[in-house]
């Protein structure tokens, strides 16, 4: 059965006091579970506010944004961010990797203050890192590591946390077609019942290799097409 | 519990990923710790082996000189026989032994080094049978000139145990000195006296002896040594009125080891005044830590961004940063305090003081470091927790 995992119910983001600057205006979207979905436009059309509002790393400033059904805009810090935490799984163009850390390290850091131990966490990490191809890479550093290898690091740090949704920001923008291809197969394996995948892109063959494309510009949503037809 | 250990584990690894970071970070706490304990310890330190010195020597001992009232007129002044008797009767005197010191004696151990005992006269004390009881040295050989020798005047002589290295007297031997042409048999030697040092190269007559061979008028000395264990200062203060009874004699005391004493307080004005400058070091430290940490917090706003996006809260930003000052304080405070013990042991070792490190100083300047660098972390902390993710994540 599908379910409605996140939704914003008419979302206005506004920056700025003395010159306002209307980033977001009266957007209303559902993923649901099983969705694998992207979100386009054009440069200043709102995609990157968007994501940082479905990840909970920013509040609206109208309207709600809500997590399986709980309205997250009026949590404080602590709250948001646990739930986050729980719920949302990123993946950055730049990797964002914690350069000093390993691959298990860097993963570890997604299992980190949830109260379990340092076995469980690695144990944990290592699974992941596992299904990502990268068995035996556990201890390199970011450096040591390929684009691709660190683009698949990053993923399974998005993943360890048995996410509901994974927002993924120009996931391939940072590597060459080759290691895309590679990344955007993983993304696609990702697709679960329980699960959306969300990718943030500008690139539209990447965007029009989903099942869901969300098409932005000015700050609205001014198409959401599954698998062909306008919905 | 888990929370805590994993907050230390991401400092300790966040630290450890900048060595030469950390390194100079921790230098601030490290110096301003070890300068203020090593300043501390060396003074203590110091006076410890003036302390130990004191008890060595003891306290009690006063030394009183002849002084004439009256001018006197080129005469010696002398204490009389009577006068000594009185201090003698003193409730808190143990002992009191007299000394005379005869001067143009030129005492030679064989007659080849005439010369050079004229140039270095060595002196000669007429002194009271009880002089070691007195001064609290026992004889390294021989016997101390006794009751039979008073009596009959006889020519034997006691000699300090510098002079009896001087003149390569071996223990037991039969050895006569000369003292102006006439030969006197050393009876013993007097181990060192390291409140009056000038005995240790002395001889030492009897007074009888002293009258009938160098003309020394009467046998009144010119100087008491008087032993008074308790209430030293007052008998002190007291000794000249009894020597004087409202007569011309009289006398002006000391007690030789008043100055050391004095010395060996710790001197506090210069323990605050290194306190202080102490201090100064550990908070120029504390501003170090501030920023570098500040900057740390810049280069690492997209570390700090990602946890943030993993869930991480501000709350944990901040503890994490300040963690990272904690343990930069605890290694500061632990490798300054050893640094420090380092220089005091070592000071102490090359000028033979008696090492005095006090625990308290250790433990207090370690955790007033600790306290430095994490209040130096409050404001780098509040930074990172503050940063808002969204920003970091799209800049990094």
């Amino acid at each position: 059965m599908v379910e409605s995992l996140l939704s914003l119910e008419s979302v206005s983001r506004i920056y700025g006091t003395d010159v306002e600057v209307h980033a977001l205006h009266q957007v209303s979207l559902e993923i649901f579970s099983s969705d694998f979905m992207s979100i386009v436009g054009p440069s200043g059309s709102g995609k990157s506010t968007m994501l940082g509002l479905l990840g909970l790393l920013d509040v609206p400033t109208k309207g709600n944004v809500k997590v399986n059904g709980v309205d997250a805009t009026s949590m404080n810090d602590f709250q948001r961010s646990r739930l986050r935490g729980d719920a949302i799984g990123f993946v950055f163009q730049q990797f964002h990797l914690i350069p000093h850390l390993s691959a298990l390290g860097n993963v570890e850091t997604a299992l980190l203050y949830r109260g379990l131990s340092p076995k469980e966490r690695k144990k944990k990490a290592a699974e992941s890192l596992g299904k990502l191809g990268l068995g035996g890479r556990e201890d390199h550093r970011p450096v040591q590591l390929s684009g691709g290898e660190q683009q698949r690091v990053a993923i399974a740090r998005a993943i360890v946390t048995d996410p509901l949704v994974v927002l993924a920001d120009e996931p391939t923008g940072a590597l060459d077609s080759e290691n895309a291809e590679n990344i955007m197969k993983v993304f696609a394996d990702l697709k679960s019942p329980e699960r959306a995948v969300c990718l943030v892109t500008h690139d539209m063959e990447i965007a029009d290799s989903t099942d869901r494309k969300i098409t932005m510009k000015d700050g609205e949503i001014v198409q959401d097409l599954i698998q062909g037809s306008e919905k | 519990m888990k929370r805590f250990i994993d907050l230390v584990r991401v400092a300790v690894a966040g630290l450890t990923a900048r060595k030469v970071r950390t390194l100079l970070i921790l230098l601030g706490p490290i110096l301003g710790v070890g300068a203020i304990v090593a300043a501390i310890g060396i003074n203590e330190s110091s006076k410890g082996y003036l302390k130990a010195q004191l008890q060595d020597l003891g306290t009690d001992l006063i030394v009183a000189n002849a002084q004439d009232s009256l001018g006197g007129f080129g005469q010696t002044p002398r204490i009389p026989e009577d006068a000594t008797e009185r201090v003698s009767r003193l409730p808190d005197v143990t002992s009191v032994t007299g000394t005379y010191q005869i001067s143009n004696v030129v005492t030679l151990p064989f007659d080849a080094a005439e010369d050079y005992y004229k140039a270095f006269p060595v002196p000669i004390i007429a002194t009271g049978l009880n002089l070691p009881e007195t001064m609290e040295v026992p004889m390294v050989s021989g016997r101390f000139i006794n009751k039979f020798d008073y009596e009959q005047s006889a020519r034997v002589a006691v000699i300090g145990r510098d002079l009896a290295d001087e003149y390569g007297y071996l223990r037991g031997e039969q050895r006569t000195i000369s003292l102006n042409g006439i030969d006197y048999g050393v009876v013993g030697v007097l181990d060192w006296v390291l409140l009056e040092p000038s005995m240790d190269s002395a001889v030492f007559i009897a007074f009888s002896t002293a009258e009938k061979d160098w003309e020394i008028g009467n046998q009144d000395p010119t100087r008491l040594y008087v032993r008074a264990p308790t209430n030293t200062q007052l008998v002190a203060e007291e000794i000249p009125t009894v020597v004087s009874l409202g007569g011309p004699d009289g006398a002006r005391t000391s007690v030789p080891t008043d100055l050391l004493n004095a010395e060996s307080q710790v001197d506090e004005s210069l323990n605050t005044l290194t306190q202080l400058m102490g201090g100064l070091a550990l908070i120029v430290g504390g501003v170090g830590i501030a920023n570098v940490m500040s900057i740390s917090v810049i280069q690492r706003s997209s570390e700090i961004g990602i946890r943030r996006a993993l869930g991480h809260t501000r709350t944990t930003i901040a503890m994490q940063f300040l963690f990272e000052a904690l343990v930069v304080g605890v290694l500061g405070g632990i490798f300054g305090a050893l640094a420090g013990a380092g220089v005091v042991w070592f000071t102490s070792w090359s000028r033979d003081y008696v090492m005095i490190l006090s625990l308290s100083s250790l433990v207090g300047w370690s955790l007033v470091s600790v306290a430095v660098a994490v209040a130096s972390g409050l404001y780098p902390s509040m930074k990172a927790a503050r940063l808002e993710p969204l920003e970091t994540l799209r800049l990094g």
